[in-house]
């Protein structure tokens, strides 16, 4: 008779280059050999659990979890005879544990934790015999296969020692618990290890169980396995030898061939459908719980938050003088208070608000973005700045009664520093088991994939970088764009079988797992243990825990996380607050940033370089024609320059709305309340729920549901229901059918890409922040940024250039006045200009800049290149020379030009001994003459552009200016008094090249000369043509006609050349 | 010596390995041509024609970029071409003068001739130089001669690519000024003093051998001065001529074919003593000769012996090459042959007074020679396991001394005896249900009783050499009752079977 056969021991890629495929695929394989459960058993962890347990939910199949722990104890696994040539390398053998209820899997989460810990470090680590003691209960044992305790001992000391090594695991997990497993690959050292664990099962009355030891789906991913084997022990293919696989028979096998391979062994198939049975545990049942917050004995959690809220409510509203405002406000918080109570989760809401008091009484700058900005509460509580009773965003897209899963919290801190505060206040208020970062997978991208394959087929060096190098990193991935084309173009023959295979190999272990990272910011908290939830780990940077899943394992799991992120404009927006008082002498309340006229007029003509959200080609295309005038505007501005909105053709219906050029309409007419703020077209989440909610009287929560259905690509029969009782909610309000199709493909098309509202309205506040700021403090906002790179969307370069267009003054590096930031001076007319810092000095270290500082702060400014070699010893030759090059020195007496400072600077860094110094006059050079000659604008160009990325001088084309105006070529700022469809020649140097994967291959190209910035459009066509032009050349001439429409203006290439001429081939080959 | 009777003439050949690839093709120098260096499929050019590069193929290219010019003809690098080559042109330079300096380069030939006192012979410098330049075109080859009293500036001179010339002569004291307009490449400049020379706005020699010279030493240390000296035309250089090589060869036509190998041995032993003679003159003995026989037809026969160690003693050698040239004999008459020999330093070993007495190393060289006339070369030696999966995954090596403690394999079992056959023997299996049922061996029918299996193994699947085998051991009977226990291997790449291993 035919058993049912249940695979139990079966490792995935999470078990790092141990396992050669996804857990999906081995649920799908396991789906199309009708397996009614699976079990996934990862080196060291549940790393791929998450993963697995998801996909195993959506097929309909169990998904049993456990892992194989390492365990020195044990001795060392099995590896071939020493006498053999072998390169295997000691580890401890596996044991594989399976979980059997919630008890057994919080017990392997706290060993695996137990060991991870006790390292210092990032390692592997192992347990012990007596970690296994202490959390054995809940767990079933199997004995396992080459990897596992049984076969070390059967192969290191015989029979005996294997019998020995059973009846200790039988001590430990009791003879219920233990299983003899055997493993048929058809390798003959393998059967008589088998044969032997058959007598000592017998001898010790334990039941058989037979596994096939997977390690991929099927067998022809034995070739995956195999190439990371080779990555792993650092060696090639060729020379791997025995360390690979014997054959390739550890793929998931169908119920039929594993009751042929063990037709002999009674039970031992029938046992795996008994044990799969015996194991209720399943990742749902995870009994997560987030911590409370302590609160005083006269309060609950509850009214605790409720008198914060109310505080805060006075504190945000009572200024806006508005009472029907207030009175909103209040009815709104009332309202999210009571389902918050009812839902637990004031702890939450507690915990995030004690993380911004502890910023803000650290003078860290903080803000909430994402849906929590739809809350009232949150907005009361400081950790938003959006008011959402004011915007009239949705609360039921943060938070609804049965969404079942944690509301989601993003906190944006400024970079680096800061951001690291905020998340040791967590670690040292939670404890090191109850908060951890979320981990990120690092899975093979093109680039890791085609160097690791490179190397294990053993190319050399030279071929790796320049296959490596090959991959493209451009969004758009046009049918031409393949691996195998960028190949075949740089000069590879891709019918070599050698290069083939390596192709295949690249493309086959795209997304593959290799190792465990930490997320930069996402958080989690549990309450008490939060090993109990998920195995806790080291990650490479000290002081930080990592869990073994990322934020989408965590987040499908309903474990709260609160995501710490950095980003780079509140730290400018920070440093701004510090300089404008400082040099201006103002006082800025960010909160009360006034609507200004000026502000929104530089938005309009799109002049917004280095602003944020604002700042990309397509942005600028789009600021002319939305034209904004009022802070919404803002909102929509950042909001629809998104994938979504394009994908789903809503920004052109809503542009000419804007633009008056279409008349505003409604889907039904009883939505015009809900989408006039966006003249009839859907833009935001929150308007897809109220439309769901006035159309066919869907409650805030079942229309949260409806957009996630629509959200995941999968649950398409949860979407037939949900769509079924949305049509006849519209029939119930009497909606005719055109009209109900029209609304459920505005709902479906767009739910996919959509943008929440409130996410948008942050990052606007944020954008006008930084477009204030940059109106009217140029030079505090150019500092800042300048302080903060790299960030957004241009180089610093550009921003200098751009800032220097808007007439701020911006003076080069010196040695007698720059820091290591950028600083703002005061000029003698009053004005204020910028002075570069040393940190633009490319190579020059840090200390050596804050030691020359000091110097001069000390004992004054530096006399000769001699005192500043002699005052500063930390500068070596090569800064000294540095200096020199990009004029640093120019300031210093004696010198007057950059090529004289070289002259000396080459001296000063040959410096005497200590005891000829005494004599110095023995040495000193008695002709002063300074023989070398000035360098020439080219020259000095090349050497601004080589030693710090930018010049502060002139723009590299204002030098060619005569010459192209005899060429007929224009300049950017003539572009815009050119007819729409003329003929144009325009040429500058290349600042951003683009190929959005919304695009159909088309290229952008953002050209800047020393009048401003021009965009060009290249087709794909003549892409095709001219590849390297468009992709290597720094200075391009380009011909075509220009589009000027409503102010965007294009030119649309239909001819592309490099610019060459003896000058500026000098320049292209140095810049940037 | 005074500086004015030093003249030197450098003969410099860019574009070298295509050059010496093209020297005897001449039906092929009218067309571009490319020569490609590295193994396949990452091949580049490194060196081409000028009917090449008017095409716009640069040296870096890939074979693939290559592809999209179908004009171009690929020939790969030869060294050995490439050093004949150099032989011959250093012949051809040693026409003009004994002492010759070889300048050593990668992608191209630079030798400078001491032509001083040549006048009276050869002609004025430029007449000396027009004639070698004749002689080497004459060779097949393109190349530009400097001629100069100093040493350096001739090299410089004949490296600069801007000038039209194909000789240059600097009238004597005339370095400074000839150098002048030259640009710094012609140096061969570190990275670092490229970089500096570059930021100071120094680009030709003129300007580097205007900056004053303690300021430059105090900077750049004696590299610098150096550097300024060459470029001013005054680095004194020592001459270092190239040494004739030595070779030990000895060639003898023969004045009618000879068939019978022992005919030739007293020509055998008379030019193995002038081999001997000259090695020890040199305080060396012979490491290893190779003989080669030109035969009838034009075959070449070659056979090369290497003893453990390397000796004098004429008799072994003439052992040696008997024994060897017996077991590979030459297929047709001879017609000359050639000895050439390789020198080791010459064998003496002290041995303890109370150390046991080794067995002669010469004997035992002997009589491997003589079994290896017997089984083949492949197969004398010590097996040595690879770190491979392949059941064959073993090699031979010749027989050594082993270095560290002799590791023996502890078996705590008997086990079984197993004959591998070597090789495998072709068999015919008859299958039942993927089940090998009955088989012919050696002409002998077996019925199988028992068969264990399939063990299967397989790898090298990135390789052209993949293999993928299906073992069975199986216990079967003979149609005369006889029990055979045996191991049946199937090739699953070519579906065939072969007994492996018989079981005792």
């Amino acid at each position: 008779m035919t058993e049912r056969y249940v695979e139990l021991h079966a490792a995935s890629a999470f078990s790092f280059l141990e396992g050669a495929s996804q857990p999906e695929e081995m649920i799908e394989r396991a789906v199309k050999l009708e397996m009614p459960a699976m079990a996934l058993l990862d080196r060291n962890g549940v790393y791929g659990s998450a993963r697995f347990h998801t996909s195993a939910k959506r097929n309909g199949i169990r998904a049993h979890i456990g892992a194989e722990i390492a365990v020195s104890s044990f001795g060392s696994r099995v590896t071939p005879p020493t006498w053999l040539p072998q390169q295997h390398i000691d580890e401890p053998a596996r044991l594989p544990l399976l979980c059997e209820s919630r008890e057994g899997y919080q017990n392997l989460c706290q060993l695996i934790t137990q060991f991870k810990m006790r390292e210092k470090t990032k390692k592997e680590g192992a347990a012990i015999y007596d970690d296994l003691q202490q959390y054995a209960s809940g767990l079933v044992c199997l004995t396992g296969g080459d990897e596992g305790p049984l076969a070390a001992a059967l192969v290191n000391g015989g029979e005996e020692a294997g019998r020995k090594t059973v009846e200790q695991l039988v001590r430990v997990f009791g003879p219920k618990n233990v299983y003899v497993e055997l493993q048929r690959h058809q390798e003959r050292e393998e059967e008589w290890r088998n044969q032997a664990a058959i007598r000592i099962a017998h001898s010790l009355k334990l039941p058989l169980i037979a596994t096939n030891g997977v390690r991929y789906a099927t067998a022809y991913d034995r070739e995956v396995l195999d190439l990371f084997t080779a990555v792993r022990h650092h060696t090639n293919l060729d020379s791997a030898g025995r360390l690979l696989a014997l054959n390739s028979q550890r793929h998931v096998r169908p119920t039929q061939e594993m009751n042929m391979l063990f037709r002999d062994i009674h039970s031992a198939i029938g046992n795996t459908e008994e044990l799969s049975a015996r194991l209720k545990f399943e990742l749902n049942d995870l009994g997560y719980q987030f911590p409370p917050y302590s609160v005083p004995d006269s309060d609950t959690m509850d009214s605790f938050l409720k008198k914060r809220v109310e505080e805060g409510i006075a504190r945000r509203y009572g200024p806006k003088n508005d009472r029907g405002l207030l009175e909103r406000a209040k009815r709104q918080v009332e309202r999210e208070l009571a389902l918050i109570a009812k839902l637990g989760f004031a702890g939450y809401f507690l915990i995030v608000w004690d993380i911004v008091q502890f910023c803000k009484s650290n003078d860290i700058l903080i803000q909430g973005r994402g849906s929590a900005a739809n809350s009232a509460v949150c907005y009361a509580l400081e950790i938003t700045a959006i008011d959402p009773v004011g915007m009239e965003l949705l609360f039921e897209r943060f938070l609804s009664e049965s969404r079942g899963e944690w509301p989601d919290i993003d906190l944006d801190l400024p970079s680096e520093g800061q951001r690291e505060q905020a998340i040791q206040y967590v670690y040292q208020r939670y404890g090191e088991l109850g908060a951890a970062m979320t981990a990120n997978v690092i899975t093979y991208r093109g680039k890791s994939a085609a160097r690791e394959v490179g190397k294990a087929l053993g190319f050399d060096e030279e071929s790796l970088g320049r296959l490596s190098s090959l991959v493209s990193n451009w969004e758009w991935r046009g049918k031409t764009d393949t691996m195998a084309h960028s190949f075949h173009n740089a000069g590879f023959d891709i019918h070599h079988p050698r290069i083939a295979k390596y192709l295949e190999l690249c493309m086959r272990i795209q997304d593959l797992p290799r190792h465990l990272g930490q997320h930069s910011g996402g958080m989690v908290i549990c309450q008490g243990q939060l090993n109990h939830v998920v195995p806790l780990e080291r990650a490479s940077m000290p002081g930080r825990t990592v869990v073994q899943w990322d934020k989408e394992d965590c987040a499908d799991l309903g474990i709260i996380k609160v995501d710490l992120l950095g980003l780079g404009m509140m730290a400018v927006i920070k440093d701004c607050l510090d300089l404008i008082p400082e040099h201006y002498g103002e006082k800025i309340d960010l909160a009360q940033l006034p609507e200004d006229e000026e502000v929104y007029r530089t938005l309009q003509k799109a002049d917004t370089v280095g602003m944020f959200q604002v700042e990309s080609r397509a942005q600028m295309a789009s600021l002319p024609r939305n034209n904004p005038e009022k802070f919404y505007d803002l909102v929509v501005q950042v909001a629809i320059i998104r994938p979504g909105p394009i994908v789903g053709k809503m920004m052109h219906p809503y542009m000419r709305r804007r633009q008056k050029r279409e008349e505003i309409s409604y889907p039904h007419p009883s939505l015009e309340p809900v989408l006039k703020r966006t003249l009839g077209v859907p833009l935001f989440q929150e308007q897809l729920l109220r439309m769901a909610m006035t159309v066919a009287n869907f409650t805030g929560a079942e229309a949260e549901e409806l957009r996630r259905a629509v959200g995941m690509r999968r649950s398409w029969e949860r979407m037939k229901t949900l769509e079924g009782k949305l049509r006849a909610g519209m029939n119930a309000n009497g909606i005719d059918t055109a009209t109900q199709d029209n609304i459920v493909q505005n709902i479906s098309s767009f739910a996919l890409y959509g943008f929440p509202e409130s996410h948008a309205a942050s990052f606007a506040l944020i954008a006008y922040a930084s477009a204030y700021f940059k109106v009217k403090y140029l030079a505090a906002f150019t500092c800042a940024i300048l302080n903060n790179q790299p960030m957004g969307f241009y180089s610093s370069a550009v921003l200098v250039k751009d800032a220097q267009r808007h007439g701020l003054r911006i003076k080069p590096i010196d040695v007698q006045t720059s820091s290591w930031s950028c600083t703002v001076e005061h000029e003698h007319d009053g004005s204020l200009s910028l002075r570069m810092g040393m940190r633009y000095a490319k190579r020059l270290r840090r200390q050596s800049a804050e030691a020359l500082v000091a110097s001069r702060l000390r004992d004054g400014p530096f006399c000769s290149t001699e005192d500043l070699a002699l005052r500063v010893p930390q500068l070596d030759r090569k800064e000294l020379t540095l200096l020199a090059r990009i004029g640093a020195l120019n300031k210093v007496d004696g010198i007057t030009h950059r090529r004289d400072a070289l002259w000396q600077a080459e001296r000063a860094g040959k410096m005497e001994g200590p005891l000829l110094r005494q004599r110095s006059e023995w040495l000193q050079e008695h002709s002063d003459a300074l023989p070398l000659k000035q360098m020439n604008v080219e020259e000095r160009l090349v050497a601004d552009y080589a030693g710090t990325g930018l010049t502060t001088d002139r723009h590299p084309m204002y030098h060619r200016r005569p010459e192209l105006r005899r060429q007929g070529i224009r300049s950017a700022e003539e572009l815009r008094h050119c007819r729409d469809g003329e003929f144009v020649r325009i040429a500058g140097c290349v600042i951003a090249r683009q190929r959005p994967g919304t695009a159909k291959g088309f290229i952008f190209i953002s050209m800047e000369d020393e009048t401003g910035i021009a965009n060009v459009i290249v087709t794909p066509d003549l892409y095709d043509r001219d590849r390297l032009v468009v992709t290597r050349s720094k200075f391009l001439l380009v011909e075509g006609p220009l589009q000027n429409q409503d102010g965007v203006i294009h030119v649309k290439a239909t001819r592309l050349m490099a610019l060459s001429g003896n000058a500026l081939e000098v320049q292209s080959h140095d810049f940037h | 010596m005074t500086r004015s009777a030093e003249l030197y003439a450098c003969l410099y050949v860019r574009e070298f390995p295509a050059q010496a690839m093209l020297r005897l093709r001449q039906k092929i120098h009218n067309q571009p041509c490319v020569v490609m260096e590295g193994e396949p499929p990452l091949q580049y050019v490194c060196s081409l024609n000028s009917k090449a590069r008017t095409l716009g193929i640069v040296v870096g290219m890939t074979r693939v970029e290559i592809d999209a010019f179908p004009s171009a003809v690929l020939l790969t690098r030869s060294l050995k071409e490439e050093a004949a080559t150099k032989a011959v042109l250093l012949e051809c330079a040693g026409m003009f003068s004994p002492r010759i300096e070889d300048v050593k380069q990668d992608r191209s030939f630079l030798c400078v001739i001491d032509i001083a006192g040549t006048e009276t012979l050869l002609g004025p410098p430029n007449i000396l130089a027009q004639k070698l330049l004749t002689q080497v075109h004459a060779l097949g080859i393109r190349a530009r001669i400097a001629v100069s009293s100093n040493f350096h500036t001739a090299i410089c001179l004949a490296r600069d690519m801007s000038l039209r010339t194909a000789i240059t002569v600097v009238p004597v004291d005339n370095e400074s000024v000839a150098l002048e307009p030259l640009p710094l490449a012609v140096l061969n400049l570190s990275e670092e003093h490229a970089e500096t020379f570059s930021l100071w706005g120094i680009c030709t020699l003129g300007t580097l051998s205007e900056l004053p010279e303690k300021e430059l030493i105090a900077r750049m240390g004696q590299e610098g001065k150096r550097l300024r000296q060459l470029a001013q035309g005054v680095l004194p250089h020592l001459f270092v001529p190239v040494e004739t090589v030595f070779a030990l060869e000895e060639r003898m036509e023969l004045d009618s074919p000879v068939e019978q190998l022992d005919s030739l041995l007293f020509a055998m032993s008379v030019m193995l003593e002038q081999l001997i003679l000259r090695a020890t003159n040199h305080v060396l003995a012979l490491a290893s000769v190779t003989v080669t026989f030109s035969l009838e037809g034009g075959a070449l026969h070659t056979r090369t012996v290497r003893p453990a160690l390397p000796t004098n003693d004429k008799q072994i050698w003439i052992r040696l090459i008997h024994l060897d040239l017996e077991a590979h004999p030459p297929q047709a008459a001879i017609l000359s042959l050639m000895l050439i020999a390789e020198s080791g330093k010459t064998s003496k070993t002290q041995l303890g007074l109370f150390s046991p007495q080794l067995p002669e190393s010469m004997r035992l060289d002997v009589t491997l020679a003589r079994i290896r006339a017997i089984v083949g070369d492949d197969c004398v030696g010590r097996a040595v396991l690879q770190d491979s999966n392949r059941p064959d995954g073993f090699r031979i090596e010749p027989f050594s001394v082993p270095s560290g403690p002799i590791v023996e394999a502890i078996l705590d079992q008997t086990p079984t005896a197993m004959r591998q056959l070597r090789p495998a023997e072709a068999t015919t299996v008859i299958l039942k249900g993927q089940k090998p049922d009955a088989f012919f061996f050696r002409q002998k029918r077996y019925v199988v009783e028992h068969a264990y299996g399939p063990w299967l193994t397989g790898g090298d699947w990135w390789n052209s050499t993949l293999w993928g085998l299906e073992q069975w051991d199986v216990v079967a009977r003979g149609n005369d009752g006889a029990a055979l226990c045996c191991c049946l291997v199937r090739d699953l790449m070519r579906n065939s079977w072969r007994m492996a291993a018989l079981y005792d």
